[in-house]
C-alpha cells in the first residue's frame, strides 16, 4: 500500500500543485517557515535561525526587520530565551543547542498589510482554503472588491540535537495562530503518523486547511481540514525538511483599515534518511 | 544602530528610511537588490545582488529534478550559476520602448566569512540601450519578497522604488533633466537620517547619553561631559568620512558597548565630574564617531553634497542626543536631581540597567 493510499479513510487529499518555480505563474500570497542552517545541531553549536518566504519550500531570506518582530524566541529544556540577532541581517537570528533535546524556536511577526487585486485575492483564499471568507466576501457582494488584510506570521522549527526521545515534545509558544506537533517528528515509529494541533487564540480551531509539504516532493501536498479538536494527522515518512502549514482569516478588527486580518502558522522539522539495512550474508 | 559590519542593513533598512514603502505593503522585504546604471554612451549595467543558495535552489528546481531530499544544494560556484544562464533568462525581462533587450550576463559568488551566513550572488547584466530609447521597464522573478530597484543615469538624480518578485516596474526614463544638487533638501534629509540615527535607531547611544546625563544632575557637568563626546565623534567621524580612518566594525562595535558599560558603572562610584571621567568620554567619542562613519558610509552621501551632508548628519545625531537629554531632564532631571533620593532610587538603578544591557551586547556582538 503506499503511503497516500494508507491515509485515504481521511479527509486527505492531495493537491498536485506545479510549482511556481517550475510554471512561472504567480500565486497571490507565500508562505513563511522558520529555517535554521541545520535542524541536527551538535551539543554546543551556534545555528543560524534564517526566516524564508516563498513556495514549495522554495524561499528567499527575510532578514531580521525590528518593526515586523512582535516575538522571536527558542524553548529548550533549559527554558525560553529571546533569539538574538543583527537587525536587518540574514540569518535573522542565532540560538546555541545548549542541551541535547528538542528546541522549539518560533518567530511571531507584527502584521503587516496588503492590498490585492479582487481576482487574485479570490485565487488566494482558494488556494489556503478560506473558502468560509470567500462565501462571505460573496454573500456581502465583495467578491469583485479589491482584498485589503493584515497578514501576521506564526511560524515556528524544530530542532532535535542528540539523540531523538519520544518524551521530547513540543511546546505551545503562545502565538495567535499555531501549530503544536503532538508527537516528536524525530522519533516517530514506522507507519506512525504525526499528529499536529491547530489553535487560535490558544483554543482549537477546527475546520482549517492544514496542508503538509516535504521538500523533495514540493507539488505533493497532504491537505487535511483540521477536526472539532484542531488536529491533523499527516504521515511524515519521507526524509528531508518538512513544511506544515495553515492560513486562519477574521474580519479585521474595528478601526483598521484593512477588511481582514490572516495569520499564517507553520512548523518546519527535517527528517535524516534511514540507514541503508544490510543485507545478511 | 546601523553600524559599518551591517552590510545588507543598507539594503532594506537604509532604503526604507530613504525612499519609504507606499501606505500598501506587500510581502517581506528580502535581502535582493537590484541596481541599474546608465552611462552617458546609453551603457547600461544591471546589478542583482541576491542570495546564492536560494536563487541556486530555484534555478535548479526548475532546470530538472528536485535535489536530493532535504538538502540545500552546494552550489554555487560562479561555473555552476553561468551553466543555468538560460533558465536564469526566463524569469527576467528587459525592455526599452517596449523592445526585449537581451544583455550580457556575468555571475559572481562571494562566500562569506562565517560558516552561518549565505553566500551573496552578484549578477551583472550589460549592454547598449537603442540608440533614442527614452524608456525602460524591468521585471525580476527569481525572487518571492519585495526588493528594491535603484536606477542611476549620468546627469540624474537616482531614484529608487519597491518591487514584488514578478512584477513589472512602470516605465522609467533613460535620462531625465538633471536637477541641480538641492542644497537645502539634501540637509534637512541629512539633518533627520542623523537624528534618526539616534532616535528612535540608536538605542545604545541613546544608553550611553544616558549613562552620561545620570552622573550628576548638574547641567555643567552634563555638557562639559557632551561637548567632549560631541567633539571627540565629529572627529572621527569627519576623518572616517574622508578615508583618512578605517577601523573594522568587529572592534568598533563591541567597544561602543564597552563605553556604555563602562559609563554606566562609573555611575556607581562617581558621585561628580573627575577630568578623567572628561578624557574618558572624549576617547569614547572618538569610538562613537567611527560608528556613526560606518552608518553614514552605508546611507552613501551626495559627491556635490559631500560636506553639507556630513555636517548636517552631524547636526541631526547632535540633536537627537541633546533630545535625549532634554526629555530625560524633563522626566527626572528637572524636578529629582536635588532629592535625597535621587541617586539611590534612580542614578544607581538605571545605571545598572545601563550597564547590564551594555555588557549583554558586549558579549552579543563579540560572539556574533
Amino acid at each position: 500500500m503506499n503511503r497516500l493510499a494508507s491515509l485515504s479513510n481521511r479527509t486527505v487529499s492531495v493537491l498536485v500543485v506545479a510549482a511556481i518555480a517550475t510554471s512561472g505563474a504567480t500565486l497571490s500570497a507565500h508562505d513563511m517557515w522558520v529555517e535554521p542552517t541545520t535542524f541536527a545541531p551538535a551539543a554546543g553549536e551556534i545555528v543560524g535561525v534564517r526566516l524564508r518566504v516563498g513556495q514549495d519550500l522554495l524561499g528567499d531570506p527575510i532578514p531580521r526587520d525590528p518593526a515586523l518582530l512582535r516575538q522571536f524566541i527558542v524553548d529548550d529544556s533549559e527554558g525560553r530565551k529571546p533569539v538574538v540577532g543583527r537587525d536587518g541581517l540574514d540569518p535573522a537570528g542565532y540560538v546555541r543547542a545548549a542541551t541535547a533535546g528538542l528546541l522549539v524556536v518560533g518567530y511571531h511577526s507584527h502584521p503587516s498589510s496588503v492590498e490585492l487585486p479582487a481576482e487574485k485575492f479570490n485565487q488566494y483564499l482558494k488556494e489556503e482554503g478560506l473558502d468560509a471568507i470567500a462565501a462571505l466576501r460573496a454573500a456581502r457582494g465583495q467578491s469583485g472588491a479589491v482584498g485589503k488584510e493584515t497578514f501576521t506570521r506564526c511560524a515556528k522549527s524544530l530542532l532535535l540535537s542528540g539523540p531523538a526521545g519520544a518524551s521530547q515534545r513540543d511546546h505551545a509558544l503562545g502565538f495567535t495562530l499555531e501549530l503544536v506537533a503532538e508527537r516528536n517528528p524525530y522519533a516517530l515509529a514506522a507507519q506512525q503518523d504525526l499528529p499536529v494541533r491547530l489553535t487560535y487564540e490558544g483554543r482549537p480551531l477546527a475546520g482549517a486547511l492544514v496542508v503538509a509539504i516535504n521538500q523533495s516532493r514540493p507539488s505533493e501536498r497532504q491537505a487535511v481540514r483540521s477536526d472539532k479538536a484542531g488536529r491533523a494527522r499527516f504521515r511524515v515518512s519521507d526524509s528531508g525538511m518538512w513544511l506544515i502549514k495553515a492560513v486562519h482569516m477574521i474580519d479585521a478588527p474595528p478601526g483598521s483599515t484593512a477588511d481582514w486580518a490572516s495569520y499564517w502558522a507553520s512548523l518546519t522539522f527535517a527528517l535524516h534518511a534511514p540507514a541503508p539495512q544490510r543485507q545478511a550474508s | 544602530m546601523i553600524a559599518g559590519r551591517r552590510a545588507l542593513v543598507a539594503v532594506g533598512m537604509v532604503a526604507c528610511v530613504l525612499v519609504p514603502r507606499g501606505p500598501v505593503d506587500a510581502h517581506e522585504i528580502g535581502t535582493t537588490r537590484v541596481a541599474v546604471s546608465f552611462a552617458p554612451a546609453g551603457r547600461y549595467d544591471i546589478e542583482i545582488v541576491t542570495d546564492a543558495a536560494a536563487l541556486a535552489e530555484k534555478l535548479e528546481t526548475v532546470a530538472g529534478p528536485p535535489h536530493p531530499m532535504g538538502t540545500t544544494p552546494a552550489a554555487q560556484s560562479d561555473s555552476q550559476l553561468a551553466a543555468l544562464d538560460a533558465v536564469f533568462r526566463k524569469r527576467l525581462r528587459l525592455e526599452f520602448d517596449g523592445s526585449p533587450a537581451h544583455p550580457a550576463i556575468s555571475y559572481a559568488i562571494v562566500r562569506s566569512a562565517d560558516a552561518l551566513s549565505p553566500p551573496v550572488a552578484t549578477i551583472h547584466l550589460n549592454g547598449e540601450a537603442p540608440p533614442g530609447a527614452r524608456h525602460f521597464t524591468w521585471t525580476y522573478a527569481w525572487t518571492f519578497a519585495s526588493y528594491a530597484l535603484t536606477v542611476r543615469s549620468a546627469g540624474t538624480a537616482v531614484s529608487t522604488q519597491w518591487l514584488e518578485g514578478g512584477q513589472t516596474s512602470p516605465p522609467l526614463p533613460l535620462a531625465v533633466p538633471a536637477a541641480p544638487p538641492d542644497r537645502i533638501r539634501t540637509a534637512w534629509r541629512y539633518l533627520a537620517l542623523g537624528f534618526t540615527h539616534i532616535v528612535p535607531y540608536g538605542f545604545d547611544h541613546v544608553l550611553f547619553v544616558l549613562g552620561l546625563f545620570l552622573l550628576s544632575g548638574r547641567l555643567r557637568t552634563v555638557l562639559w561631559q557632551v561637548s567632549a563626546f560631541t567633539v571627540a565623534h565629529s572627529i572621527t567621524l569627519g576623518l572616517g568620512m574622508y578615508g583618512l580612518i578605517a577601523v573594522p566594525p568587529s572592534i568598533v562595535e563591541p567597544l561602543i558597548a564597552v563605553s556604555i558599560a563602562y559609563v554606566a558603572i562609573e555611575n556607581l562610584f562617581l558621585r561628580e565630574l573627575r577630568p578623567w571621567r572628561v578624557a574618558l568620554v572624549f576617547a569614547f567619542g572618538l569610538l562613537h564617531g567611527m560608528g556613526f562613519a560606518g552608518a553614514l558610509k552605508e546611507l552613501g552621501l551626495p559627491p556635490s553634497e559631500f560636506l553639507t551632508a556630513l555636517v548636517t548628519f552631524n547636526v541631526g545625531v547632535e540633536a537627537g542626543q541633546l533630545t535625549v537629554i532634554g526629555v530625560a531632564f524633563l522626566l527626572v532631571g528637572w524636578h529629582c536631581s536635588g532629592r535625597d533620593w535621587y541617586r539611590r532610587r534612580v542614578v544607581v538603578p538605571a545605571s545598572l540597567m545601563i550597564a547590564c544591557t551594555a555588557a549583554y551586547w558586549t558579549v552579543a556582538r563579540l560572539a556574533l
